[in-house]
Formats: C-alpha cells, structure tokens, sequence
C-alpha cells in the first residue's frame, strides 16, 4: 500500500499549480480551471486520510465536494457570460470601473 | 418544565425550514406566472416578508421554550446561538425583502431575485446551526453561490457584473483554501463534526503531528475571514457592496458577515478549545492580528473615500474587526469578568453577538437609504447628498441615527453593544487593544459625521428632483431605525439572552 504522505505530497502540488493558476493567468476559465484543481486536491487528501484513519466519513466529504465544486462551476460561468456581454472579454484584470 | 406540546426533535430545524420554503414557495410562484412582469410584485414581497418574519418568531419561540436538540447524529444543532443568529439573519432578511420591493421594481426575474435571496438566508441559517465542518462547507457554499448571483443581478450593469465577478474570484479562491483546510483538519484528526476534533486533539490522537493540524486551522480562519470580510481576505467587499444592488450590499455585509461569525465562534470554541491545541496553534494570536490589521485598514480607508456606498463597505470590513476582538480576547480560562457575574469568554463572545445584532439593523438601515438615494438617482459621491433633509427629512433623521450609532454615539444601541465589548476586552487584559480600538471608533466619527453634514448642513448645487416616496425602502429604513433606538433601553434584556446562548457553548 502508498503510504499516506504520498498522497498528501500529490494534493500539495496539485494544490500549489491551482494556486499558481491562479495568481498568474489571466483568463477568467483558467481561473475557474485552476480553483477546480485546489478543490480536487483537497479530495485527493479527504479520501486519502478516510482510507488511513479508516473510516469513511472523508470519503463521503469528498462526494459533497465535488457536487459542490460543479455548483460552483454553474455560477461561475454564468457570470463569465454576463461579464463578456458587458465587456466583450473574459480577462480578469480588464473590469476596473471601480477603484480603490 | 413541560413543553406545551411535544415537538418532533426535527421541529428544532423549523426557522431555517421558514426560509427553504419561502424559497420554493417563490420559485412556484414564478412558475405558475412565468411572465415576469405579470406576477405581482407586491405579491412576492409579501411571501417574502411573511417567511422572513415567520423564521424570526419561530426561532425566538424556540429560543425562550425549547431546549437544544441535536440532529443527525450531532452533525446539526440547535441551541441558543444558533436560533440567536437565525432571528438576527431573519430580521435582516425582512429588512432586506422590504427594501427591495421598490428597487427591483423595474427589473426582470423579481422572483428569482427574493428566491436567491431566501436560499441564501437559509445557508446561513445552517450555518449557525452547523456542527461539522462538512456540514458547515456545506451552509457556508449555500450562502456564497445565490450571493454571487445577487451582486452580479443588474446584469447590464457593468459595476454590478464586474462586483459579481470579483466577488466569485475571491469566493472560489477561499472555498478552495477552506475545503483544502478541512481536509487537512480531517487528515489530523479523523473526524469532522467539532466535537470530535476537539476529542482527537485533546487525546493527542493527532496523525501526521501538529504540523498538518496547524495549517489546517490557519486555512480554515482563511475561509472564515472570507465570509467575514476579513483581512486579507477583504478584497472582494469594497467591490462587491458598491457594485451590488444595495439592498444586497446591506445583506451580505450584515447577515453574511453574522453567518462568518456564528461559524467562527463554533469551530474555534468547540472543535479548536483553546487549551486543547494553544501548544499546536494559538489561534487568538491570529484573530488578534487580524483584528487589528483589519479595523485600521477599514476604517482608514473609509476615511478617504469619496462614494457614500464605498465609505460604507470600508467601514463595515472596520466592524468586522471590532467583533473578531471578541476571539482575540477569548482566553478559554472561566475568569470573571468586569461587567456581570458570568465568565469572560461568556461576555465577550456575547458582546460579540450583541454588535452583529445591532450592527445587523444599522448597517442594513444605512445601506437601504443608499438604495433610497440610488432609487431617486442622487448620485453616489458625499457631495450629491448634499442638503436632502429639505427632501426626505425623516429618512434623513434616521440615517442620522444610524451613522451616530455605528460610530459608537449613544443615540442608538451601537454604543451599549460597543462598549461591553470594550470592557470585555479590558476584562482580558488587552487594555491596549482597546485604545487602538477607540482611536478607530473616533476616526470613523470623523467619516460618518462627514455624511451626516453633507445630508443636513450643506446646500446642493442642484436642486434634487424626487417626486416619488418609495413606500417599501421608507418603511423599512424607519423600521430599522426604530429597532436601533429600541435596542438601547432593551439592551440588557436581549444582551442577557447572548451572554446566556454564549455562556452555553463553552
């Protein structure tokens, strides 16, 4: 069997390339994508720890994770779809008619 | 004493059920009349202030007869924090549905608009209730997904999408940073309802050593500051509450920051007790910087705006400091305190309670006479309502009593809530604390009160032309202003009730 810490390395790093997604694209998909791959990572270490503490509460966790990772997803590009009417992009950084 | 009739325990779920079925009862409404413009607008906020109201009495009978029950095998739980909070959102929610009715009056989907609104008060219904952290990722994403999809609801609007928009960027970012904090809490542990943890901490059953337990808690107060508009997670808040329609800007700034709140008073009171993991992570290090770092940054910029509505959203990232004081303080010792004959930790988070109450009228109230002004198109700088005493004289007065109240001026209960709080505080030790604290309050009078001359002192440059009185906002402005005047001679009565519902958590 994989020890556990394996798995938390491989949620770490898929972890880390969401984060990383995130901070330097761009695109308002790429973003979408890249928080899809920290929500992944977190059910990486939900069902990774459910096989080691032996109990199934995580596996369980993991489930409602990506249901709700797929809600998110729907909200998610509906407001890309208003955000390209009313901008004619889905680039991120272009929306500045408010500052600080 | 016997219960009047016996209730099914499920019953104890009745106030945030009020919401779900308002919700679905809107949702059957628009689908019997499709045609938006069709369905009568009185009609839906009628339904919606009937749910609303319901779930506000409904927890107050359950909070002063009904014991706490657990549901689904402690996953759930109703007490007298979360029915505390359950009447707050519902109040709020009432507020918030009265105030609409004339705002959206002219736009399309009214039905879905009072539904989101619903889904989303029963998220954070849930919230308040919610014993595990599966249920609580649950609650807390109930709550953010219908918001995401208010603040974006003028959506040929390019201040409301792009708010929308960096609301959802920043909302995604920290759920993902939230659930990956939880997995990491459930690594260490092995359980997710708080009870559990705090079982597996304190018997150093910890898998993996503090390490993991560690990052997980510190990403968890990541997903906390978040629904709190906490820093560093307050990016979103300016943005969203001036793009947002603004009766959804006093919504989320009031009920959505109470539901954050609720939340952290739980998981760090009962599944992270301070005794227990203080040698791991001591979290009140964390709320105190972030408490800190968060009033001033608030209140600092607040003081340099130049919008009304941008002004109100600093200044609400500046309370969200002042409560989290409340679990800067904590000390998890049963030391008395200065005020009453109850323990420290009791008086604190119930002043902690008391300020969101309280804060949940004003702030509200202020955000709906924002929505007056949009509604007349005054404008949104300091300058444009300039002299609108002469027009609206008794919206004017209250949002006179609001600003004074959230600056902390004992013309509403903001003072009395303020200043338990302080002593709180005191009562920990943390005197310096509470001068940072009063040096804040005292710059944010400077800002309100800039409001309050612009409304009663100033002449406009053009006269403002209104010729209609929005009967729906008005009512519900003045009632909120009544309800925080209200608040101060019935402080003591209601305050007892928090520090009660707190004292019972510990």
């Amino acid at each position: 069997m994989i020890e556990t810490q394996w798995y938390l390395l491989l949620s770490a790093g898929v972890f880390s390339i969401g984060l990383l997604g995130i901070l330097v694209r761009e695109n308002a998909l790429i973003y979408l994508m890249s928080v899809e791959l920290m929500l992944n990572a977190a059910n990486i270490n939900l069902v990774a720890f459910s096989l080691q503490h032996g109990n199934l509460t995580g596996q369980v966790f993991a489930l409602f994770g990506m249901a709700l990772a797929a809600a998110e997803v729907a909200i998610g590009l509906g407001i890309i779809l208003v955000l390209y009417r009313n901008f004619e992009t889905i680039d991120v950084t272009v929306p500045t008619t408010m500052r600080w | 004493m016997d219960p009047l009739v016996n209730l099914p325990d499920w019953a104890g779920m009745a106030p945030m059920l009020a919401f779900a079925v308002t919700a679905l009862v809107l949702f059957l409404l628009d689908s019997i009349e499709p045609e938006s413009d069709s369905l009568s607008l009185t009609v839906l906020t009628g339904v919606g202030l009937i749910g609303s109201l319901a779930a506000v009495v409904l927890s107050g009978w359950f909070l002063l007869e009904a014991g706490p029950v657990e549901l689904f095998a402690g996953a759930y739980v109703v007490d007298e924090m979360s029915l505390f909070f359950t009447a707050l959102i519902g109040s709020v929610t009432a507020l918030v549905v009265l105030g609409s009715h004339d705002y959206i009056a002219e736009t399309d989907y009214r039905a879905e608009y009072y539904s989101l609104v619903f889904l989303a008060a029963t998220g954070m219904a849930m919230v308040a209730s919610a014993n595990s952290l599966a249920a609580a990722f649950v609650a807390v994403e109930l709550v953010s997904l219908p918001s995401y999809a208010l603040v974006a609801y003028l959506k040929h609007n390019r201040g409301s999408v792009e708010a929308g928009l960096k609301y959802f960027l920043v909302g995604a970012l920290s759920s993902a940073i939230f659930v990956y904090g939880i997995s990491l809490v459930y690594g260490a542990t092995g359980a997710l309802q708080f009870d559990m943890i705090a079982t597996a901490i304190d018997g150093d059953a910890l898998t993996g050593g503090p390490g993991i337990l560690g990052l997980g808690i510190l990403m968890v107060i990541g997903g906390v500051a978040f629904k709190t508009a906490a820093v560093p997670f307050h990016f979103w808040a300016p943005e969203a509450y001036e793009g947002a329609p603004a009766p959804i800007s006093g919504f989320l700034s009031s009920a959505s920051k109470a539901a954050g709140f609720v939340l952290a008073f739980r998981v760090f009171t009962v599944a992270f007790p301070l005794d227990a993991v203080s040698g791991t992570f001591d979290w009140t290090l964390a709320f105190l910087i972030l408490s800190i770092v968060t009033m001033t940054l608030g209140n600092f910029a607040a003081a340099t705006q130049e919008k009304v509505k941008r002004m109100l959203a600093y200044s609400s990232i500046g309370h969200a400091g002042y409560v989290l004081m409340a679990l800067a303080a904590f000390s998890g010792t049963g030391a008395e305190s200065l005020l009453a004959d109850v323990s420290n930790d009791s008086l604190l988070l119930g002043a902690g309670m008391m300020h969101l109450l309280v804060y949940g009228f004003m702030n509200t109230g202020a955000f709906l006479f924002v929505a007056l002004a949009e509604y007349w198109g005054v404008g949104r700088r300091f300058e444009d309502y300039n002299g609108l005493w002469r027009e609206a004289p008794i919206a004017s007065a209250a949002m006179t009593v609001f600003l004074f109240s959230l600056a902390g001026l004992p013309v509403g209960a903001g003072f009395l809530s303020k200043y338990v709080l302080f002593m709180g505080v005191i009562g920990a030790g943390l005197w310096w604390l509470v001068v940072i604290a009063l040096v804040n309050s005292a710059l944010s009078l400077y800002y309100y009160s800039r409001l309050v001359k612009a409304l009663w002192i100033e002449t406009p440059e053009t006269p403002h032309e209104i010729d209609s009185y929005p009967a729906g906002i008005y009512a519900a402005v003045v009632a909120a202003a009544v309800v925080t005047v209200l608040l101060l001679p019935g402080f003591g009565v209601v305050a007892e009730e928090a520090i009660a519902a707190a004292g019972a958590l510990l």
